[in-house]
């Protein structure tokens, strides 16, 4: 299907992964390696990856030879040695990879043999990175604009520049442990504190001390550029909040709409400048702060590796980025690049993609999960990335868009419960105009309810007049449905601008099914347009489909034998975590099995969103509404939900559904105490009999497999509503990690929960099992007597095990600053497997 | 207020009215691109046409002094789905609604545009009229209405005019130019002369130009008069000379070669244009209703030196024998990439040699 048309020579690539989820990597990384390894695949490559990162998908992929290995210099370079690699793929793995392949250069000698060539990036690019002095003079005498930054490498280094510089300043660190820390400094009392946390986070401990630019315009570029220079823009979006939020914390919007195509083009030029200095072979996210009074640009971060913009960029626009990408960096030219027949109209990657939908991204905080239990955090938002995940709302307007971002991220439309901002004061309402929280969206629609002008609040907030006036109308609809009652113009309205029937259902004091009928009798019934990159330009053979209110329906139904899977949604701190693995798997093994599936979902960095998982995806909230309009229009058999979606559950047996529960509880309920081991007795529970696997043990950030046989266990007393696993829980007091434990009385002593999806994913790469799939098995039936067989013979051999999974590794302290210590097992981000020391 | 689109073929799109609430026909066609919608509708190359928008929110960037590219518009209708009624002018007078309603110019919003642009896609370009009512009259009107083949007469200037600099002399004929190609030489620094497409070969001669330019314009360059394809023939073997979309399809004709009409215009920014000589690409603005069909190229004359990779069709053209070269492309951007501007960088080489030769 593929020829080969690189360097004969290349035959043996590693893909390094990009490690445990965090901040700011919510598993984009993993899905797009999973996503391009056939096709590289199938092109002649031998394919291997490593990471160490439980949740991975690309870990279970078949297209590779994957190895569990801790991510360091000693471990990669003998995985190259041992498996004769010819050249390293770091991309994928963004900054750590590109940071851990650059060790691997640094570190490797003369006596290892010869080094792998790295692809899409250059040694010269990567030491470029390592040094934003020389990066600094490079882009500048290209004529690029930069805040100007001084490197510092202590306190009174530091001091001298206050004797040039004005405030405000940003500081940053030079060479991140993780992430970009940035700190904008205002007042001179909070610039030693600054200096002296960066200098702590910096691996080389450097600070950058820079000209904040706060109050510009924050927009972000994604190109992608072949090896013979060719450079094609692949989307662009702008964030409504200024600079000074974190663009991961800011509301943002693709394509761009308040900037004039001069500058809209000026940025091009810059964005494919930058390319071409780091000549990259590959994606390359370009940041750019725009200041409109006079049109100058700054360049204010280039990142010429995969990150989530990436992921949000080939969902948005309908663009392959990752398999385009991917191509790339094996040196073929952009024109050159092949993609699967069955999905893409031929010229597909080569044409720019064009938009004619609206996508907002809102980011998703924790705050509120935090707050039930106990834990304050700053909610103050500035340049430290607070948000842990994001959702997108896709729509023709952009209050549309927006307002299904909010469903997306929420899962309920709080946006317009009209009491809700109204014990903010006018004070406090003008120090979060300043300062805003995470509630901003909110505090902008009470701050034009109380009557302030669209320019005072422009100034205030240094957001475009524009949005200040979309917002003012989406008060305007709201009033007038809230005011004129149900009636079939008023539902028309307001369903074009987003809002769910459950919504409408509070506003007109009615109940859902009402709603539903009045639609039904009004002919209000969504229209799903294509998502796709050529704008109607070509017929594409698109997948991908979102919801609006309009004419033309273009989704015509998979099959008559369809299960519809509903996604997890944004990425959320706690059991959400590994919901993408098991979205993912659960939609592979369905397909397995002869079913059409759809999945539903609205978080680009989420696997399951991958076009050659499912037959169809809808990029839509996932509110009873938004299922029943796609149930309405695909006719699913069943549908799939996660167990933490109650209401949805419920509502959806009231109409009539057939509903499949994937068991799964929000969070773990609360973690072992500070001197105490909590045990779980894994167990498979098939929808009639309960089959024990393995024993664990679990202290607050680590769980380890007990060597102990427990596959005589009796469990003939469990009796399960759905299939799935699940876990027999106790504790004990100690911390000593035991090679036996007692088992106690189940019926008395412990407490059954379902297996958390990160425990699941764990479990699966030890057991060479896929835990998900087993369970998807068990809907049709049970188990088959093989499957059976399996899992019975297989237990007692994988009883203990080499290996740990920790999730301690988040630094809390830094993004949430809270006020009291949180636990990353029951709030877990991410974790990794650690391979146990030989005592 | 409700407002209609009835395209020759019968169909029927509905939205709300914005602008002016004239009755107009005109040529309809779509635009993919998601930036310039100001520069776009003040093309005059648009003269007797109604855009429909894939980028569905427009006018949220206001109305711009910088953004227009000629002094008003001259399209017949613009069809869209959501528009923002934002100024962003200083003035704060401007937007985007009272700007069409000024030029007496009819606009139609809350339309399924994606429904309209793949029903374009499919039945091609066609007549239309925007109206108040879909009646039998409206029907009659609209079939019995002949277009307008008169686009470059009605945009073209028919006077002389200057554009002063200090570097080369470069003549424009102007078959309906767009602001942006006076930008470009600006940047140059030209000393420009802008001259009707009915100007005489000796008039021209007689200002001694460094350089000429084809410009852009509206309409089908067969309905030009004979004159002008005499006019390129005569000079293009005297001063370096470079045609641009309009000028290109002209500079096709003067050499013998033919034209092909595309049943759905390409109006956009997103096709790869390949470079031949480097086999580099890159990307830019274009709007074309026609382009040269490579069967009946000359090929004596011509060699193409461009092509779009999507749709294979000669984006540029050069003469074996004079220093003489076109564009189906816009190389101004304006709206568009910049990368394009490469153009003007060659057509400048070739003035520089012709002018050391010739001194």
């Amino acid at each position: 299907m593929y020829k080969r048309t690189t360097d004969e020579n290349l035959k043996r690539i590693l893909f390094l992964g990009s490690g445990e989820t965090d901040f700011g990597m919510q598993g984009e990384n993993d899905a797009a390696i999973y996503q391009v390894l056939p096709i590289l695949k199938s092109q002649g490559y031998r394919l291997f990856f490593v990471d160490d990162n439980p949740y991975s998908l690309a870990l279970e992929s078949s297209e590779a030879e994957t190895i569990v290995a801790t991510l360091t210099v000693q471990s990669i370079k003998s995985i190259i040695k041992e498996k004769q690699i010819d050249a390293v793929f770091p991309g994928f793995a963004g900054l750590r990879g590109l940071r851990l392949w650059h060790q691997v250069i640094a570190e490797w000698r003369e006596e290892d043999g010869a080094r792998p060539v790295g692809l899409g990036i250059s040694d010269k690019t990567l030491d470029l990175l390592n040094d934003s002095t020389a990066l600094f003079e490079t882009l500048s005498a290209a004529g690029l604009a930069m805040p100007e930054a001084t490197i510092v490498r202590s306190q009174s280094e530091a001091n001298e520049l206050l004797r040039d510089l004005e405030l405000p300043l940003l500081v940053r660190a030079h060479n991140p442990a993780q992430g970009t820390t940035r700190r904008i400094v205002r007042r001179l009392d909070d610039f030693e504190e600054a200096v002296n946390q960066v200098l702590s986070q910096s691996l080389t401990k450097e600070a950058v001390i820079s000209k904040a630019i706060n109050g510009l315009k924050e927009v972000s570029l994604l190109v992608l550029r072949d090896k013979a220079g060719n450079c094609l823009q692949v989307g662009a979006s702008e964030d409504m909040d200024p600079i000074g939020i974190h663009t991961a914390d800011s509301l943002s919007v693709a394509p761009i709409l308040t900037i004039s195509d001069q500058i809209v083009q000026e940025m091009r030029a810059q964005a494919f400048l930058v390319a071409d200095i780091l000549n990259v072979q590959g994606p390359v996210h370009v940041q750019l702060a725009l200041n409109e009074r006079t049109g100058q640009l700054y360049i204010i971060k280039v990142s010429p590796y995969l990150d989530q913009l990436s992921n949000r960029m080939a969902l948005m626009t309908g663009y392959p980025v990752m398999l385009v990408a991917a191509q790339l960096a094996t040196g073929r030219r952009i024109m050159d690049v092949e993609l699967p027949a069955d999905s893409y109209h031929e010229k597909t990657a080569m044409m720019e993609p064009v938009m004619d939908h609206i996508v907002v991204k809102l980011p998703v905080f924790s705050f509120g999960d935090l707050k039930a239990s106990g834990i304050h955090v700053n909610r103050q938002l500035n340049s430290i990335q607070k948000s842990v995940g994001s959702a997108l709302g896709f729509g023709r307007t952009f209050i549309e868009a927006m307002e299904k971002a909010i469903r997306a991220a929420h899962f309920n439309n709080r946006s317009f419960s009209p009491k809700y901002m109204k014990n903010v004061s006018d004070d406090e309402m003008i120090q979060q105009l300043i300062h805003p929280h995470d509630n901003r969206v909110l505090l902008l629609l009470e701050a034009l309810r109380r009557g302030y002008e669209v320019d005072e609040l422009a100034e205030l907030t240094k957001i475009d007049e524009f949005y200040f006036y979309q917002l003012k109308q989406l008060l305007v609809t709201e009033e007038r449905i809230l005011d004129s009652g149900p009636s079939h113009e008023q539902l028309a309205e307001a369903k074009q601008s987003g809002l769910s029937d459950g919504l409408l259902a509070r506003f007109w004091n009615s109940n859902l099914q009402n709603i539903r009928t009045l639609a039904k009798e009004a002919g209000v019934i969504p229209t799903y347009k294509a998502l796709e990159p050529s704008a109607g330009e070509f017929p594409e053979n698109a997948h991908q489909f979102f919801a609006t209110f309009e004419e033309e329906n273009e989704s015509v139904a998979v099959s008559n034998h369809t299960i519809l899977l509903v996604g997890s949604g944004a990425f959320r701190m706690g059991d959400g975590a590994a919901a993408g693995y098991v979205t993912s798997v659960a939609l592979s093994e369905l397909r397995k099995l002869g079913y059409h599936t759809v999945i539903m979902n609205n978080n680009a960095a989420d696997a399951s969103l991958l076009p050659h998982l499912s037959d169809k995806q809808y990029l839509e909230p996932l509110e009873t509404s938004d299922v029943m309009a796609v149930v309405d229009q695909e006719k699913p058999e069943a549908i799939l939900v996660p167990g933490n979606r109650r209401k949805l559950i419920a509502s959806l047996l009231a109409l009539g559904q057939r509903v499949i529960v994937l068991p799964k509880e929000k969070h773990q309920p609360f973690g072992p105490e500070a001197d105490e081991s909590e045990f779980a007795l894994n167990l498979f529970y098939d929808g009639q009999r309960a089959y024990p696997l393995v024993l664990t043990q679990h202290q607050a950030g680590e769980i380890r497999l007990v060597d102990q046989d427990i596959s005589g266990t009796d469990l003939a007393g469990i009796h399960l509503d759905h299939s799935g696993v699940y876990q027999l829980i106790w504790r004990k007091k100690g911390l000593n990690w035991v090679k036996h434990v007692d088992l106690p009385d189940f019926s008395v002593d412990s407490w059954l929960r379902p297996m958390p999806f990160g425990q699941i994913a764990f479990l699966s790469k030890l057991l060479k099992i896929s835990l998900i799939r087993l369970v998807v098995r068990s809907w049709k039936g049970g188990l088959t007597e093989n499957d059976l067989g399996a899992l019975v013979a297989h237990m007692p051999d994988l009883r203990g095990s080499d290996f740990a999974m920790v999730s301690d590794r988040t630094d809390f302290h830094l993004h949430l600053q809270p006020d009291a210590p949180i636990d990353s097992t029951r709030f877990e981000m991410g974790a990794k497997i650690v391979r146990l020391q030989e005592d | 207020m409700e407002r209609h689109l009835i395209l020759e073929d019968g169909t029927v799109f509905s939205g709300e009215g914005f602008g002016a609430p004239a009755t107009t026909f005109g040529e309809v066609i779509f635009d993919t691109a998601t930036s310039g919608y100001q520069e776009t509708i003040t093309n005059p190359i648009y003269d007797g046409q109604m855009i429909v928008f894939a980028m569905p929110v427009v006018g949220a960037d206001g109305i711009h002094a910088e953004a227009y590219e000629s002094i008003s518009p001259k399209i017949r209708g613009m069809i869209v789905h959501d528009l923002a009624e934002v100024s962003t002018n200083r003035q704060r007078r401007m937007n985007l609604d009272r700007f069409l309603k000024q030029y007496n110019i009819p606009g139609l919003y809350q339309v399924d545009t994606r429904k309209l642009i793949r029903h374009l896609r499919e039945t091609g370009s066609q007549k239309a009229t925007i109206v108040d009512v879909v009646d039998d009259h409206a029907r009659d009107q609209l079939q019995a209405t002949v277009l307008t083949n008169k686009q470059v007469q009605n945009t073209a200037t028919d006077k002389a005019y200057s554009n002063p600099g200090r570097g080369f002399h470069i003549i424009v004929i102007d078959f309906g130019l767009k602001n942006g190609i006076l930008r470009v030489l600006g940047d140059y620094d030209a000393n420009v002369t802008v001259l009707p497409y009915t100007t005489s070969v000796d008039e021209v001669l007689t200002l001694d130009p460094d350089g000429i330019i084809l410009s852009t314009g509206p309409g089908n360059p067969e309905d030009l008069p004979e004159s002008v394809l005499t006019l390129i023939r005569v000079l293009q073997s005297k001063v370096p000379m470079l045609g641009i979309g309009l000028g290109h399809e002209l500079f096709a004709l003067a050499n013998h070669s033919a034209l092909t009409v595309l049943p759905a215009e390409y109006h956009g920014m997103n096709h790869p244009i390949q470079e031949i000589i480097s086999q580099e690409i890159f990307y830019a603005r274009q709007g074309r209703g026609y382009v040269v069909d490579p069967e009946m190229l000359d090929s004596k004359r011509l060699f193409v030196t461009h092509r779009d990779l999507v749709d294979q069709s000669i984006q540029g053209l050069r003469h074996r024998d004079f220093p003489a070269f076109s564009v189906q492309f816009f190389p101004d951007g304006a709206p568009g990439p910049l990368e394009a501007k490469r153009v003007f960088a060659d057509f400048f080489e070739t003035v520089v040699d012709y002018v050391q030769k010739n001194n």
